[in-house]
């Protein structure tokens, strides 16, 4: 789980090593991302969101595809 | 409070106080229980995907989103300094403390660094872009990697 500066940047780092870029994240979705996961992380009651939950926070961001499905058994 | 959450609270409020892991020696004294007793929660921890440990069972590699070793990624918060595993655990530690901060990191392409201010209400604008090559049924499949 990267950072990088372009998509430009995504596509020469994956023709790198041969491998298919996989779907964007942007930073304000990132930051959603990582207050949902770990805004309570520090108090009792945290707990880590369950396959349903994962994919309605995703789809919830518009990452609907296979690739963001916790129990999806191959991505293609 | 169960031995577990006590002990999953005191790990991650000694991360949050001083950006490292805890002390096994330390944990067992703050809850007045054995060594033994702390491996033994690590690995209910880890179990349960809430710590990731080195092959000792003994040493937290991760508690997402801190790293209890050096990472590319580093977060400033106050005078705290802290390590996150991964793009999204730099965003996840000023979020899981609810303070200001500031992310250093870079592109894993051309080299740029990356310096992002986080403010209470989320980032500065910002237009790079996050990517996981892992897709999200593996992830634990292999962590580190991920």
């Amino acid at each position: 789980m990267l950072f990088f500066r372009s998509e430009e940047d995504v596509k020469a780092w994956c023709n790198t090593r041969g491998v298919a870029p996989r779907p964007l994240v942007a930073m304000a979705q990132l930051w959603e991302l990582a207050t949902t996961w770990y805004a309570t992380r520090l108090e009792p009651n945290a707990r880590r969101p369950g396959p349903d939950e994962m994919r309605r926070i995703f789809a919830g961001l518009g990452l609907h595809d296979a690739f963001w499905d916790p129990q999806a058994d191959t991505f293609g | 409070m169960d031995f577990d959450t006590q002990l999953k609270l005191t790990i991650y409020r000694h991360f949050a106080r001083t950006g490292e892991a805890p002390p096994i020696p330390e944990l067992a004294a703050q809850l007045a229980c054995s060594r033994e007793d702390i491996r033994q929660g690590y690995a209910r921890l880890r179990a349960n995907r809430v710590l990731l440990l080195e092959p000792d069972g003994e040493t937290i590699r991760m508690a997402p989103p801190f790293s209890g070793v050096p990472t590319q990624h580093r977060v400033e918060a106050g005078r705290r300094k802290y390590f996150a595993n991964c793009a999204w655990d730099a965003l996840g530690i000023p979020a899981a403390l609810h303070e200001e901060a500031v992310v250093y990191s870079r592109c894993e392409q051309s080299g740029t660094p990356l310096r992002l201010e986080i403010h209470k209400d989320g980032p500065e604008p910002n237009s790079w872009f996050f990517h996981c090559l892992v897709p999200a049924s593996q992830w634990w499949v292999d962590l580190v990697f991920t």
